[in-house]
């Protein structure tokens, strides 16, 4: 990311370099450090308070918030929320892989641009309204199980439960994933596979020898992105999932601005999931410094 | 899967998958489209065709006051950050400062961070200094993110940027900032516009960070929609998807087309 | 967007890791150096001057229409801006994050207003301020938790109860149990409310207890009891059965009376009933926040409220009951008859109110519901 600009070779200039770095980094600073890095700094704290409602003293006296994340039901909820986040990720490699497959070598080459627009439109949409219309897909009476009727067949009861969450978060957050396979498929090097073949690779032989080891770090940094992204999602479990898919965002959520108020224990599962996404991250990087070093 | 050397018009296996999910991604939207124009506003039967959904909904108050909020929360978080977070990115490319990694690794962070841990944080910090929450809190807080993206979208731009360039306008006699205005930023400005484009669609469909720090009778569009669909659901909240979709549909053609404009200049 | 590719290139460049250490060390640094502090006091000296021809209101959905709004404003000229909220306790946790103090009206239950008289968050009414107050039937004048109407006026009254599709279910429901009895036949057609004190309270009543049981005991079993009945339940809502109903997803759902009508005034095949073994007999109220900004025009609305054409036309419009006599004297008769709305007194004999808890009986509660809803 760090760009190198040798700073011997700048001219001295009228107004001293100080000055100008400071007028550049200074608003965004002041701006990220009042908004982003005190808060979180400020949610650490409250989350060593047991407890703790609006309007109480805030005296950090130890880490009961985190000892209760292990208690059975809040490890349920992010059981959960870890199994939404994986499957999410599998369905989004599966069902992503092949399209952009198929974008970035097979489709003619003057679409592919524009096949790729096509498919991750919907992203710009209300994510809301995207989930809003699932609900009329899947709901018992809804377009789905109108159709399967009218053919006959037995109807299917998905809302309010957890297919209909894996439906929606995948609905979601496949276009990410369709886009980054892409980047990675696009500058896949050809030769490699003609040259595969002309050593008589059959074509499953040669994908799994060479297109897959050559885009690895685009499966994985899509596949990190999808997981990050599923991990925190709030409104694809609040909105589809019924009784039996509290998640870890949907808990914190209500420990503020829900029926149970206790904003030292959402801090605490705040901090929680700050965590592990981070370690989904240093993980990448431990893992993808082997494999990644390309990208 | 098939050598890519073979005709590109035979018809693989990922072709109809891809189709499918082609399918996929366009059903929820058919089907708000379809409800839109329903009669019956609960059935999926086709109850004949209205405009009814739409005149109810450009007579909503309550959504168009929404949608004027989320419009003044997005220019502005927008407009803050394309400023600012043009110039961070500048910064950080330019200059190497102690805590540079820091500061560099802190405006990546709302990139990272689940939004429902960065609401819950702005909400706790402006629960401690006592701010009253209203319309602009969530423009802080989006500000926030904004910037990120902006500085982000900047930045990639800046790597591949000619470094000799400004340089070399400064050795023609140019002050530091004539040619920050006019040979950094023309340069830049494919970037800043699609980085704010980028900002101002996740500005228009955050959720939880608005519904955190919003003041009461701030509402933005998002909320309105989560509200409604928590409690009643009123079927012109599907004529405002259509017309959403319309609207977001044409300012990513916009904004693909200066992209894709912008990356044909380069390589030339 | 492809953006979107480089960003997640982004994640994986080494400075990530570096500024990853460094905030790790810097977390912990500022963990052990802190002072005592006060989380968001609600501060109720400070007041916010709003404009005086706006009104923001905070009410439940369907209590406050735009006729009604309009009705107010060609009055009064004052601009009406509501906004709604689902439950007592969620809208005390808004009103406790700060995020309420421009609303000068709020629509708080009978038992949250005796709770936040405790908190000190509501300004005592001026009586010569309002007329028509003497309209209000005695009993909710005499309401155990603001005696007197000091601080709230009652707005509406209800109970709460079963709403079902009388096609979908043969054997009609008389009591909460059916849904236990019945729990085969209504998986995944039935609703409760979200809303721990009127969920627990029912099915505390069908065990026979009382609807505000502090007895641990009880609330245990209450809570196992509900355990069992929760694969069949759907969802927890308050308000989005009610196209889940008329649309024909739901056989049952559990719901305030006023909702009822309105639904069942859309489709007569809807039923309401009264649970026999007793349910809550709740009722809304409208109170000032000592944070209003807007005083006056509170006063304006809660006058303007007690008018009995007011109360009467709305009683008529949107369907809940209204405590209001002179208004009820003004009712059609096929409403003042309607037995959903004002149920026979043998019902309501057994109906008891949501009494507010102690803390930590509350917080079993909070206890119990979110066991209840994480697992």
């Amino acid at each position: 990311m760090s760009t190198k600009v040798p700073s011997e070779s700048r001219p001295i200039a009228p107004t001293p370099q100080w000055l100008q770095a400071l007028l550049l980094l200074v608003p965004a600073g002041v701006w990220l450090a009042l908004l982003l890095v005190i808060p979180t700094l400020l949610i650490f704290e409250l989350s060593l308070v047991p407890n703790i409602k609006p309007g109480d003293l805030v005296n950090p006296s130890g880490l009961g918030n985190y000892w209760r994340i292990f208690q059975s039901d809040v490890l349920n909820v992010i059981g959960r929320s870890l199994l939404f986040a994986t499957g999410t990720t599998l369905l989004c490699l599966l069902m992503g892989f092949p399209v952009a497959y198929w974008i970035a070598l097979l489709s003619p080459k003057r679409w592919r641009n524009l096949l790729l627009l096509a498919f991750v439109l919907p992203l710009w949409t209300s994510s809301l309204l995207r989930s809003y219309a699932w609900i009329s897909i899947l709901r018992p009476t809804g377009v789905l199980n109108t159709l399967l009727t009218s053919l006959g067949l037995p109807t299917l009861d998905l809302l309010n439960r957890s297919p209909a969450v894996f439906i929606g978060m995948t609905y979601s957050l496949l276009p990410y994933m369709v886009l980054i396979l892409y980047a990675s498929l696009e500058k896949l090097d050809r030769r490699f596979l003609e040259a595969a073949a002309d050593l008589g690779a059959t074509p499953p032989q040669a994908f799994w020898k060479v297109t897959v080891p050559q885009t690895l770090p685009g499966i994985a940094a899509g596949s990190l992105l999808v997981f990050i992204t599923g991990l925190g999602d709030f409104i694809n479990p609040e909105l589809l999932g019924g009784t039996s898919s509290m998640t870890a965002a949907r808990l914190i959520y209500n420990q503020f601005l829900g029926a149970t108020q206790n904003w030292g224990f959402g801090s605490a599962l705040s901090m929680v999931l700050i965590l592990a996404v981070s370690l989904a991250i240093a993980l990448l990087i431990k893992y993808g410094d082997k494999n990644a070093s390309s990208l | 899967m098939q050598a890519p050397s073979k005709s590109p018009l035979r018809i693989s296996w990922q072709a109809l998958f891809s189709v499918l999910m082609f399918g996929f991604m366009y059903l929820p939207i058919l089907v708000l489209g379809f409800y839109s124009f329903n009669q019956s506003p609960n059935s999926a039967q086709w109850g004949g065709f209205t405009l009814s959904w739409y005149v109810k909904f450009f007579n909503d108050s309550r959504i168009l006051s929404a949608l004027s909020d989320s419009l003044t929360v997005a220019f502005c978080a927008v407009g803050i950050s394309a400023i600012i977070g043009t110039l961070m990115a500048v910064g950080l490319a330019r200059y190497r400062f102690p805590g540079k990694q820091l500061y560099q690794g802190a405006s990546y962070l709302p990139l990272i961070i689940p939004d429902i841990a960065i609401a819950v944080s702005t909400l706790v910090f402006l629960a401690v200094i006592a701010v009253p929450l209203s319309l602009w809190t969530i423009v802080a807080a989006h500000t926030v993110f904004c910037l990120s993206y902006v500085a982000f979208v900047v930045s990639t731009r800046l790597v591949n940027l000619n470094p000799h360039l400004e340089e070399a306008a400064q050795d023609l006699g140019a002050t530091p900032y004539q040619s920050l205005v006019r040979v950094l930023l023309p340069e830049l400005m494919p970037a800043i516009v699609s980085g704010c484009l980028l900002a101002f669609v996740l500005s228009m469909d955050d959720f939880l960070i608005a519904s955190f720090t919003a003041g009461g009778g701030a509402t933005t569009l998002p909320m309105e929609i989560f509200s409604r669909i928590r409690t009643s659901v009123k079927p012109d909240i599907n004529a405002l998807s259509v017309v959403l979709m319309v609207a977001s549909g044409a300012v990513a053609l916009i904004a693909e087309t200066i992209r894709y404009r912008s990356e044909k200049k380069r390589l030339q | 967007m492809t953006s979107m590719a480089d960003l997640t290139r982004l994640h994986l460049s080494r400075s990530r890791r570096r500024f990853l250490q460094t905030s790790i060390a810097g977390l912990s640094g500022i963990a052990l150096s802190s002072c005592g502090w006060t989380l968001a006091k609600v501060q109720t000296d400070q007041v916010r001057q709003g404009a005086s021809d706006e009104l923001h209101v905070y009410t439940w959905s369907n209590y406050v229409d735009q006729e009604l709004i309009d009705a107010f404003r060609s009055q009064t000229g004052i601009k009406v801006i509501s906004d709604v909220f689902d439950s007592n306790e969620t809208m005390l946790a808004t009103f406790q994050a700060g995020k309420a103090r421009t609303y000068s009206i709020i629509y708080p239950s009978d038992y949250k207003v005796s709770q936040m008289v405790k908190l000190g968050y509501l300004s005592e009414l001026d009586h010569s301020r309002l007329d028509g107050l003497q309209n209000i039937l005695p009993r909710f004048q005499k309401s155990v938790h603001d005696s007197g109407n000091r601080f709230s006026v009652p707005v509406s009254w209800g109970t709460t109860g079963l709403i079902y599709n009388s096609e979908k279910l043969t054997e009609p429901p008389t009591d909460w149990n059916y849904l236990w009895t019945h729990k085969d036949k209504l998986t995944r057609r039935l609703t409760l409310m979200d809303d721990v004190r009127e969920v627990m309270g029912a099915v505390l009543r069908s065990l026979g207890y009382s609807y505000n049981s502090t007895d641990l005991q009880q609330i245990k079993q209450a809570y196992e009891k509900l355990q069992e009945l929760k694969p069949a339940i759907t969802t927890f809502t308050t308000d989005a059965w009610r196209d889940q109903l008329l649309a024909g997803d739901l056989s049952i759902a559990m719901g305030y009376s006023a909702d009822a009508v309105n639904v069942i005034n859309q489709n007569p095949k809807l039923k309401y009933v009264i649970p026999t073994s007793g349910t809550s007999l709740w009722s809304d109220t409208m109170v000032i926040p000592k944070t209003a900004p807007n005083p006056d025009a509170a006063y304006a609305w809660l006058s303007f409220m007690l008018q009995p054409e007011v109360a009467a036309r709305v009683t008529e419009r949107l369907f809940f009951a209204t405590p209001n006599q002179a208004a009820f004297n003004q009712l059609p008769d096929t409403l003042k008859n309607n037995v959903t709305l004002f149920p026979p007194q043998n019902l309501l004999d057994k109906a008891e109110t949501v009494a507010p808890l102690d803390k930590s009986i509350l917080e079993l509660y909070e206890k119990y519901w979110t066991k209840l809803t994480s697992s």
